[in-house]
């Protein structure tokens, strides 16, 4: 156990510095005649997210790509993530919204569902996806996934262990936790 | 050294002297000598001529000319050098530490150096004189020798002249070696003084001049054989004039003359001539001064023809000069306007004089420019008055073409004097009509204004309420000056009125009936671009100076001026009492000529919307009489509906107004209903929707001892009605009755307050005021006696604020749409640029509200929040409040 644990802290450790460097989403070319109504869906998405004024998620699209978005996410309150800010990444494939967007943790986030890497195992960002989903409830989703996580079926084992003990899993967050603005 | 060329010249025939020959050379040299010495050294006497003739005769048998002249020569000069020069440098030694500055020198100093430099000049000149006389003895005894061996040779008056010409040389040299450094000032100091002394007496004579010229002509014309009294006694006083100005003149001719014999030309001229041009400088000042209000460049040409050419005229006569070989009366001057031939003798005016004329104007020219140019920026303040300095200074210009100098000083001027935060727009913007009005005269192209008016234009695009000023001297009469000073000349108004004939104008030009004699005028009136031209900036045809243009171009868009001008108009329409809107129509008219039909639409609407206004009026005011008698309107409350008059407004097409809620008393709100009931009638479907706040009240207070009129506001009447029925009012019932915040209430009543008709108490019991409405007169007079008297005042709120949206507010609405956008990026991009933002803001807000404002629209809303502490800004980049 005690190795697992240190193996896992091991890479973490290792890892944080090399999140950074994702590899970056290609810039999908819009080869379908499609692409006009794609544009038009995230624009509106875009208009009703900011419109919407939910506390704690926000996207915005790259500069100069709307199929690339970054996104932030707080921690919600009397969670053990609270006073916390994820910084996402969030990218569109042409053929959306019939197909889901890729999301990703940009900012390392100690959560059973989610890997070293910042992937993130939601049902509806794979085989649960619809297209009546947006932006929006995506992030809503994640927002609330951070605070009520799937413990059955980990990315991350020794969250997913520790989750029951409230108290150390929220000292771990903290030690772990590096504010995405600093 | 003389000895030694004679030697070497002899070097060939020394041989063939013989014993007794050099005997005889030796002999005759110690005579010659010695007659050199005596002959010198006797004043006035040229008694040892003769002798001095014999042993150079002898001499020359032996072929010595050389050393003859030679040794001649240098006993001159060392005599002069021993009695003239140190003798004539002596008499200005009192005056080595006399400066020409110095401005307290007494009178008395100025006439003894006058004397001693006359004296001087004359002693020296005797001097001079003596010994040229004893040069011609020796030219003399070299001529008879010759004359005696080669009786037919002709080189006499070569010899003379080489001999006199070093002899000239060698006397200057050695003044100008020993000359002392206070000389040329002391000349010049006398030039001045004299001419001074000569222009004071041209001043008084020009006067008698003209007259008996004048007198003259009539004597011609009329032939009128007896000449009358006046006309002799001018007569006289010309003769006399004339005596004592040839006495000075030829005083001086002759100080220049010595100067000339002892080879002091060119100091002598340098003397005159700078002492000529610190007059005409002096002059010039004097003329010009802090006065622009009248052309002085034609009295500075006429002072230049009357006193220094004048003078110049006269010592050139007077000294026979040198320069009069050429006769030039078919020269003339091109800077001269008219012929000289006003002076006696002029028609041999020599080209030394056209060349002076010439030197003279062009410094005038200058200097009047400079000084113009100096005060440029008084002299476009008092733009209109001040044409005639405008125009001086166009002509100086043009001769002398010194315009970058004018851009520059200009420019330096505005930013010290008018760019600064305590000058007003409406100044500003004043100021900068008349510099374009000005530098339009001087520069029609306009290339010049470009680079001026930059500076203007840049430091008011800075300025927040540059384009309010605009379109308030756009559409006001008054030009906009809140104090009325401002003349009717500043109006942009005016401006439009003009470029509308313009265009009618130019519209009767753009005929095709031009033949080809107008194309010949058009293609001789061309004119190349002055060298200063920007080539970028286009030719001179997309140049045209126009001033709305320009105005225009401060803002850099004209949907922002017609935005500002809508507002301004709206709020003007709305304050309306009569429908009277003949001049908005023809502004807008006008504004549609230069803005175009399509921007200036919603103003067309909102002008239609009053003339139709006044239709459904007057219908709605006929159906009275018919409608009365199934009327259910009570009409013992005494109103009818002809007190109402109502104007219905597209609220479309207006700017956003201001909605203020609040009850009306009974009796109107009932009159309110029933126009809108009657109008439902005439227009169905459409109903009234009421602004109470907006209109005029024309109000008639009738007190027990009096009548008060006023135009209120529609709340300052609703407020006062109420103390019809009951004098005395808590602020809170009041409040409560009025359906106003106590707090809106407050300020108000604070109108009524001021006038006099209601008096303020705190309440004794409790928090609140209490306000009564003051009865007697003697109250009213003391708060404000002008009260009671018919004036007709249109009540401004007191905070000034309108009933219109001002632009300000109109922005900061729409920008609230992107302020959440604005958040969002900031919250994931973390911290942005200025640019960075508005680029983002322009690509992804192309839905419904599509984003298109400016920079400097973005930037100030950003600082906007900035102050609401809800951005930082720091290093250039914007972060989220944390």
């Amino acid at each position: 156990m005690a190795t697992v644990n240190g193996h896992t802290e091991d890479r973490y450790q290792g890892n944080t510095p090399a999140a950074a460097p994702t590899p970056k989403q290609p810039i999908p070319t819009a080869k379908s005649v499609d692409t006009q109504s794609v544009l038009k869906r995230l624009q509106s998405e875009l208009m009703a997210l900011m419109m919407s004024g939910d506390s704690g998620i926000s996207a915005f699209p790259e500069e100069e790509n709307i199929f690339c978005w970054k996104g932030t996410i707080t921690g919600s309150k009397d969670t053990v993530f609270e006073g916390t800010e994820y910084k996402l990444s969030l990218s569109f494939p042409n053929d959306y919204p019939f197909k889901p967007p890729k999301v990703k943790f940009e900012t390392a986030c100690f959560h059973p569902n989610v890997d070293v890497y910042g992937n993130i195992c939601l049902d509806i960002l794979q085989d649960k996806w619809s297209s009546a989903y947006d932006v929006r409830t995506i992030l809503l989703s994640i927002q609330s996934l951070l605070g009520e996580p799937n413990t059955s079926s980990p990315l991350n084992t020794q969250a997913a262990q520790l989750w029951s003990n409230q108290d150390e899993y929220r000292k771990m967050v903290e030690k772990l936790y590096k504010s995405p603005s600093t | 050294m003389a000895d030694a060329t004679a030697a070497v010249c002899n070097l060939a025939i020394l041989e063939a002297l013989s014993g007794d020959a050099v005997q005889e050379i030796s002999e005759s040299y110690v005579g010659f000598c010695a007659a050199t010495e005596s002959l010198l050294s006797g004043i006035g006497d040229l008694s040892a001529g003769s002798e001095m003739a014999r042993h150079v005769h002898r001499l020359c048998k032996h072929q010595l000319h050389s050393l003859v002249r030679e040794h001649f020569l240098t006993s001159l000069e060392e005599n002069f050098e021993r009695n003239g020069a140190v003798k004539f440098w002596q008499h200005f030694e009192p005056y080595r530490d006399i400066s020409i500055s110095e401005v307290d020198r007494s009178h008395a100093c100025d006439d003894q150096i006058q004397e001693v430099l006359c004296k001087a000049l004359e002693e020296i000149s005797l001097e001079n004189q003596y010994q040229k006389k004893c040069l011609l003895v020796l030219v003399d005894a070299l001529q008879t020798y010759k004359d005696q061996v080669l009786p037919a040779k002709c080189g006499a008056v070569t010899k003379k002249e080489f001999l006199l010409s070093k002899y000239q040389l060698m006397i200057s040299s050695v003044l100008m070696a020993s000359l002392p450094r206070h000389f040329p000032e002391i000349l010049r100091w006398y030039f001045k003084e004299r001419l001074e002394e000569l222009s004071a007496t041209m001043a008084g004579e020009s006067t008698d001049h003209f007259y008996s010229q004048e007198n003259d002509e009539m004597d011609v014309d009329g032939n009128n054989r007896m000449p009358s009294e006046s006309s002799r006694m001018d007569i006289d006083g010309g003769l006399h004039g004339d005596f004592s100005e040839n006495k000075l003149i030829k005083n001086i001719g002759k100080v220049v003359c010595d100067l000339r014999g002892i080879g002091f030309i060119s100091m002598a001229e340098d003397a005159y001539a700078s002492a000529i041009f610190l007059l005409l400088k002096a002059k010039v000042n004097d003329l010009a001064g802090d006065d622009f209000r009248s052309s002085v460049l034609d009295s500075i040409k006429e002072w230049i023809q009357a006193v220094p050419l004048h003078f110049l005229h006269a010592l050139l006569s007077f000294l026979g000069d040198s320069f009069s070989y050429e006769r030039s009366s078919d020269i003339k001057s091109p800077l001269a306007s008219r012929p000289l031939s006003c002076y006696p003798g002029s028609d041999n005016l020599s080209e030394g004089l056209v060349r002076w004329q010439l030197r003279l104007e062009y410094f005038a020219y200058e200097t009047l420019q400079d000084l113009r140019i100096g005060k440029l920026f008084e002299i476009i303040v008092d733009y209109p008055e001040s044409t005639p300095a405008i125009e001086d200074l166009k002509q100086c210009l043009e001769y002398t073409g010194q315009h970058s100098k004018l851009v520059e000083s200009f420019i330096s001027a505005l930013r010290y004097r008018l760019l600064t935060a305590g000058a007003s727009t409406n100044d500003i913007l004043h100021q900068y009509v008349s510099t374009i009005k000005a530098l339009r005269t001087i520069d029609p192209a306009g290339i010049f204004l470009e680079a001026v008016g930059e500076p203007i234009r840049e430091y008011l695009r800075g300025r927040k309420d540059t384009i309010k000023c605009i379109v308030t001297m756009l559409t006001d009469g008054t030009g906009g000056n809140p104090n009325g000073t401002g003349n009717a000349s500043d109006s942009l108004l005016e401006e439009l009125n003009r470029e509308e004939e313009n265009q009618e104008n130019g519209a009767v030009e753009d005929n095709f009936n031009t033949d080809d004699k107008q194309a010949w005028i058009a293609a001789a009136c061309w004119e190349p671009d002055p060298v200063e031209a920007d080539p970028l900036k286009g030719s001179r045809s997309h140049r045209k100076v126009d001033i709305l243009g320009m105005i225009v171009g401060i803002i850099g868009s004209k949907d922002q001026l017609v935005n500002e001008y809508r507002v301004m108009l709206a709020e003007k329409l709305l304050n309306k009492s009569d429908y009277d809107i003949d001049s908005e129509i023809r502004t807008l008219e006008l504004l549609k000529i230069h803005f175009g039909e399509s921007s200036m639409q919603k103003c067309e609407i909102m002008l239609n919307d009053l003339i139709d206004s006044k239709r459904t009026n007057s219908n709605i005011k006929a159906t009275i009489g018919q409608a009365s008698q199934t009327s259910t309107v009570s009409e013992d409350s005494g109103n009818s509906l002809d007190i109402l008059d109502a104007t219905i407004i597209s609220s479309n097409f207006w700017p956003p107004i201001q909605e203020e809620v609040f009850n009306l008393p009974g009796p109107v709100d009932q009159l309110l209903s029933d126009y809108s009931r009657r109008y439902t009638e005439i227009k169905t479907p459409r109903k009234l929707q009421w602004k109470k706040n907006l209109g005029i009240v024309k109000l008639e207070l009738q007190f027990e001892d009096r009548e008060v009129h006023f135009m209120v506001a529609p709340v300052h009447a609703a407020i006062i009605m109420q103390f019809q029925e009951q004098k005395s009012w808590n602020s809170k019932k009041l409040a409560a009755v009025m359906g106003l915040p106590i707090d809106v209430l407050n300020r108000k009543i604070n109108f009524w307050i001021i006038k006099g008709i209601i008096a303020e108490t705190m309440d004794q019991e409790g928090e609140g005021h209490i306000y009564t409405l003051l009865e007697g007169s003697g109250d009213s007079t003391k708060n404000g006696g002008d009260g009671g008297s018919c004036e007709e005042l249109l009540a401004v709120d007191d905070e000034g604020e309108g009933s219109v949206a001002s632009v300000e507010d109109q922005l900061r609405k729409e920008m609230t749409i992107y302020e959440k956008f604005i958040m969002g990026m900031l919250t994931n991009f973390g911290s942005m640029a200025l640019d960075r933002i508005h680029n983002t803001l322009k690509m992804f807000c192309v839905a419904d509200p599509t984003y298109d404002k400016s920079l400097q629209q973005l930037q100030s809303f950003l600082s906007g929040l900035v102050s609401e502490e809800r951005l930082d800004f720091k290093d250039g980049v914007y972060y989220l409040k944390k």
